[in-house]
């Protein structure tokens, strides 16, 4: 039975390879025993039936309008609603904020656009201290560049392939991402990291220029350089090179449900993402082919136990000055040995960094050093604001 | 932030890993993980050191002798000081360089029954944990419906509220398992995901108040914290069973949980239930966010991925015994209660089989307690032990009759590097001295 079972998805799979579309459209398969309504993800659906959904008794009282809260102004939606769509909707046109248009000196309503260049000076000063230069990574947050969209089809050591790959797939925003929106919206909101929904629409343009070009990304079929500039018009050109790597397809403006049915279809047959089978017994033909643990991850934190004791009490600290500002805006990196600050906590690092004099220490918090940019990226600490987090840094460091 | 890559990063390294000082280094960690275990389990079974009466007996008890804590030491009380092992843990490899991007798990291997204590419960943050403010809590609906509003906390309770049992899953649980078996712990095996009962109010109530546009296909929920993680759901979902909540087990929600609200989605992707919400926008096209395209996508052999694949599929894994609850204490003929949870984003739990030598042969189990839709499901059944190895698995039936597949059945068809969705079945490996291990049954020599 095992070995016909396996012969059969094999063929589910060749089908796959050929086309993938056709999965979308293969549909629910007739379940003799189950006739009922199935929901949007091929699930259960369970109506309210004799003042019961399922085991939970409701409330079944018909009554009117409820009318709770109030209508949004056009300017509070306007705040909110920086959502950026494949299509271009949110793509901002201007430079915005708390809802509305930025005007210039003059009036004038300020076009959202940036340079790589600026990019790229933005992206050394705020992005690289976590990210690695160029989106190299390699610091313990995630790698920006270097995807292949060439190595999409390999299997990581896939153990159930006759001939297991050694490489893994790279999937990164060039080699994976379907849409550079996503990118432009993700930046816009949730990042930098320690302080996001700080850059504007331009920074962001230009951010996402940058990132783009290091994916090797074009736009309009054309590279691009340092001096390119960025803005709505020149996104809407960008087609990303693994557009078509995404299946069931969503994307169906001339009926738009049909993008939720094709999700549907595929959900609703379960032999799409590997169905069991209530077989009953015999069921491994030949020996049962046990596979242990070879190489066991275990650095857990706190260590594993389940002993019941007394913990050992240790001694707590009350906030102290500097603290609180410190967490907010220096620990993703000198909390993270993996970036190479010096990490609070470590004697002998912040004993070398206290050596060259405590004004030299301050200087380079304030104007920046290395990887770190001027005040940490965060420009709206003052200068004795920053001393009071080194002077915490380094009295956590003795 | 970067799970996934962490992962394969990890997998590889350890994979062609042979230096003979990490191999050590790997011994030496594991002896000290079995040593607390024996400890532990000598801990919690003294009855066999003693010979003779039993002074726990004979002797008054410390604590039965003298005045115990105030009533009012403790108004919001704690657990006991001895169930300070009980708690949500983290790795390394599971968090983005940081742990505000990260995962803490659940440890399922204590838990009891089908709630997880708001303690307890698994947390999954992009960028840390937000406090809000409830007087600053503002909920948006807009996009394609008749009518745009704003509610406050207050206004949004003044709905009626209904009250359901949900599991929450992230589609990572048991991500480590796709190549082979790398984890020798429940809490980590299985630890993303918890289950709670949850008050709030439906969103088809609001949006039955409201009205939606005709082309409303889609909705997007945000939450208002750092990282923001917005998700696109169809509508069709938002009129079935998903809600907003603010009640986590009889109390407002922890923060790590999306205080003051979050929305539910049954059964869906933990990643879907966006925590401390601010924002529904609807649409007739989906989104596309950072956490539906370049993760929560899942990439198929042919170099192509499937997206928004939103279910938790049916599941289940025997939480006693397991590698942190083994049997060191059992003898030879003692009777024992195998117990686990079954769980299906899917449906209610049908059927749960389990089988004692690797999934040759199987054999219907009781289910016990409450059996709920998309909820943590109990099974137990209780065996004579013969001191004999065994390779003790489950294997769960929802009412949709979807069956929890084989490792084989599930990667043959989806390869291993979907990353999300692993809902094969595992298997625990009992050995002569009830010491219990994970391994997989599969057929190929890894």
């Amino acid at each position: 039975m095992y070995i016909l079972e396996n012969t059969m998805l094999k063929k589910t799979i060749i089908g796959l390879g050929l086309s993938a579309t056709m999965l979308m459209f293969s549909g629910c398969v007739a379940d003799a025993e189950n006739t009922t309504k199935r929901a949007v993800d091929g699930g259960a659906i369970y109506d309210v039936k004799d003042g019961k959904y399922s085991s939970y008794y409701v409330n079944t009282q018909n009554v009117g309008k409820y009318n709770k809260g109030r209508v949004a102004t056009p300017t509070e939606i306007s705040a909110w609603d920086i959502d950026v769509m494949p299509d271009g909707t949110g793509l901002p046109m201007y430079d915005t904020k708390h809802g509305k248009v930025l005007l210039d000196q003059n009036g004038k309503k300020i076009v959202a656009q940036g340079s790589v260049e600026l990019g790229n000076e933005l992206y050394d000063a705020q992005c690289a201290m976590c990210h690695g230069d160029f989106g190299a990574g390699g610091k313990g947050y995630p790698t920006l560049s270097g995807g292949d969209i060439n190595s999409l089809t390999y299997q990581l050591q896939n153990p159930a392939d006759a001939e297991p790959n050694e490489e893994p797939p790279r999937r990164m925003i060039g080699s994976y991402w379907p849409y550079a929106s996503t990118l432009f919206w993700y930046i816009q909101d949730a990042m930098p990291f320690p302080h996001p929904k700080s850059l504007s629409n331009s920074e962001t343009y230009a951010i996402s220029a940058y990132l783009l070009m290091e994916n090797g990304v074009e736009v309009d079929g054309e590279e691009m350089d340092e001096e390119f500039v960025m803005n709505r018009e020149q996104f809407l050109k960008i087609k990303m090179p693994n557009r078509d790597g995404f299946y069931p397809n969503v994307d169906t403006p001339e009926d738009p449900a049909q993008g939720v049915r094709n999700i549907t279809n595929y959900l609703n047959d379960q032999k799409n993402y590997g169905a069991g089978e209530r077989c009953m017994s015999d069921c491994i033909k030949g020996d049962v082919p046990v596979l242990r643990i070879k190489n066991e991850l275990n650095d857990f934190n706190p260590p594993a136990s389940t002993e019941k004791s007394l913990p050992v009490v240790e001694k707590s600290n009350a906030v102290q000055p500097g603290q609180e500002a410190y967490e907010n805006s220096c620990s993703a990196c000198h909390g993270n040995a993996a970036i190479g600050a010096p990490v609070v906590g470590d004697k002998d690092a912040w004993e070398e960094v206290t050596s060259k004099g405590l004004d030299k220490v301050y200087h380079n918090g304030i104007n920046g050093i290395n990887g770190m940019p001027p005040k940490g990226g965060n420009m709206e600490l003052s200068d004795s604001e920053m001393k009071i987090i080194i002077d915490y840094m380094i009295n956590s460091s003795k | 932030m970067d799970k996934i890559s962490k992962i394969s990063d990890n997998i590889e390294s350890v994979s062609t890993d042979t230096d003979t000082t990490s191999r050590r280094d790997f011994f030496k960690k594991t002896a000290v993980y079995s040593a607390s275990l024996v400890a532990a389990s000598s801990v919690l079974s003294p009855i066999k050191a003693i010979a003779g009466d039993d002074t726990a007996i004979t002797h008054e008890a410390e604590w039965g002798t003298k005045l115990g804590k105030l009533v009012t030491d403790n108004l919001y009380g704690l657990p006991s000081p001895y169930e300070h092992n009980n708690i949500r843990r983290t790795m390394d490899l599971l968090s983005s360089g940081d742990m505000y991007a990260s995962v803490s798990m659940c440890p399922i291997h204590e838990s009891e029954g089908i709630i997880t204590p708001n303690g307890l419960f698994f947390t999954r943050d992009h960028g840390g944990t937000a406090i809000v403010d409830p007087d600053k809590f503002r909920l948006m609906i807009h996009g394609k419906v008749k009518k745009e509003i704003v509610l406050t906390l207050d206004q949004l309770k003044r709905y009626p509220s209904v009250t359901r049992t949900h599991f929450i899953e992230c589609p990572a649980n048991g991500s480590t398992g796709w190549r082979a078996p790398q984890l020798n712990n429940l809490q980590f095996m299985k630890g993303m995901m918890s289950s709670a009962q949850w008050t709030g109010v439906l969103l088809k109530t609001i949006l039955e108040d409201i009205g939606l546009e005709k082309d409303a296909v889609w909705m997007m929920a945000e939450g208002s914290d750092n990282a923001g993680n917005p998700r696109t759901i169809p509508v069709e979902k938002a009129l079935d069973d998903a809600m907003i909540v603010w009640g986590q087990n009889g109390e407002a929600l922890r923060p790590e949980q999306g205080y003051p609200v979050r929305l539910l989605v049954p059964g869906w992707e933990g990643n879907l239930n966006t925590k401390w919400l601010k924002r529904l926008e609807f649409s007739d096209k989906p989104w596309h966010s950072k956490e539906e395209t370049s993760k929560y996508t899942m990439l198929q052999k042919t170099g192509k991925a499937v997206q928004f694949f939103w279910p938790n599929e049916v599941n289940s894994v025997i939480t006693s015994p397991c590698p942190e609850k083994p049997w060191t204490d059992l003898k030879k003929g003692d009777l024992v209660e195998i117990q686990g949870l079954a769980w299906s984003g899917h449906g209610t739990i049908k059927h749960v089989d389990i089988s004692f030598d690797g999934g040759d042969n199987w054999k219907e189990v009781s289910l016990k307690g409450l059996v709920l839709p998309k909820s943590w499901t109990r099974f137990s059944y209780i065996m004579k032990w013969d001191g004999k190895p065994l390779l003790l698995s489950s294997r769960a039936t929802d009412d949709v009759n979807n069956v929890q597949p084989t490792i084989d059945q599930e990667t043959s068809v989806v390869g291993v590097e979907s990353v999300y969705h692993r809902n094969a079945i595992v298997t625990w490996e009992v050995n002569k001295k009830g010491e219990v291990n994970n391994v997989h049954i599969r057929k190929h020599n890894a």
